[in-house]
């Protein structure tokens, strides 16, 4: 699945509304503070395409809500801010510590044929690259399912590409001087409608 | 009470291959990079989480450098001119 027009039309529109509302603080505050807003925006306007649908959507805007309420619940006025903000993400599954050592005891006691011990070093290195993946998606640390890990990692993926690209374009066709300005807008405007 | 957790943490269900499978397939399609030799399916399982990981962490790094640039670029425009001007109508 790649990022459709749609799904980058919709992104554009809500973090232009998420740059509205600094707008008024836009003037008067340092660059670090203005990127950080950007990125906070940004960050909303890509979660809130899912409409609470995903696990990592829900637990990115809950994660920004705690950098900043206020912007959060603004941008998604009418897309059940409430419930939102406030769900409870389940707790931790289990205590993978524990659960480790005690089979770890467990294995120590059985004996093991070579190729058994290759597919067991095989399915371990399997399972530290899983919990990779849980540290980088947003919510991961909930997900001990590994099928739904991998699920609401693609799609997550396919919401970070369309922030991206989206953002691309913008940047750049701001930073162009006012001459190549219009050929910019037509490549956003290109890459957009295209799809 | 050990029991009762190991219990727990296998009744989630590990990644089968058949969805390994489907997930290479899948990445495939959004990352090019990603080599067609494979000695196994399980080496290769590990080679695409890794090569996930490293993409949406350079995903992230790469949304900063554009919101650092248009912070830079907000800050260094001047109010009145035909770039301000764009910039307004892009944003806001």
């Amino acid at each position: 699945m790649q990022p459709t027009s749609s799904m980058k039309e919709e992104f554009l529109k809500k973090w232009q509304m998420g740059l509205q509302i600094y707008r008024p603080l836009i003037d008067n505050t340092s660059v670090s503070e203005r990127r950080k807003a950007i990125k906070l925006s940004a960050d909303v306007a890509m979660a809130s395409l899912r409409k609470g649908t995903t696990c990592w959507s829900r637990a990115l805007i809950q994660k920004t809500a705690t950098e900043d309420n206020f912007l959060v619940r603004q941008m998604l006025s009418g897309i059940k801010a409430e419930t939102l903000i406030n769900k409870k993400l389940p707790k931790v599954m289990c205590h993978r510590k524990i659960v480790r050592r005690s089979k770890k005891i467990l294995r120590r006691r059985q004996s093991r044929s070579a190729i058994e011990e290759v597919a067991a070093k095989a399915r371990k290195l399997v399972k530290k690259k899983t919990q990779g993946l849980r540290n980088v998606v947003p919510g991961g640390e909930f997900m001990s399912n590994d099928v739904l890990l991998i699920q609401e990692t693609l799609d997550y993926i396919v919401s970070l590409q369309t922030q991206v690209n989206v953002m691309r374009s913008i940047v750049d066709a701001a930073e162009a001087g006012s001459e190549r300005t219009a050929y910019y807008l037509g490549k956003l405007k290109f890459a957009i409608e295209d799809g | 009470m050990s029991n009762r957790r190991s219990r727990q943490s296998s009744s989630a269900p590990r990644i089968s291959d058949d969805q390994i499978i489907d997930l290479v397939t899948k990445l495939r399609q959004i990352l090019p990079e990603i080599g067609q030799r494979r000695r196994s399916d399980k080496v290769s399982a590990s080679k695409v989480l890794q090569e996930t990981c490293n993409y949406i962490r350079n995903l992230n790094r790469e949304v900063d450098n554009l919101s650092e640039r248009l912070a830079q670029l907000l800050e260094s425009v001047d109010e009145d001119s035909p770039q301000a001007a764009v910039i307004r109508s892009l944003l806001m």
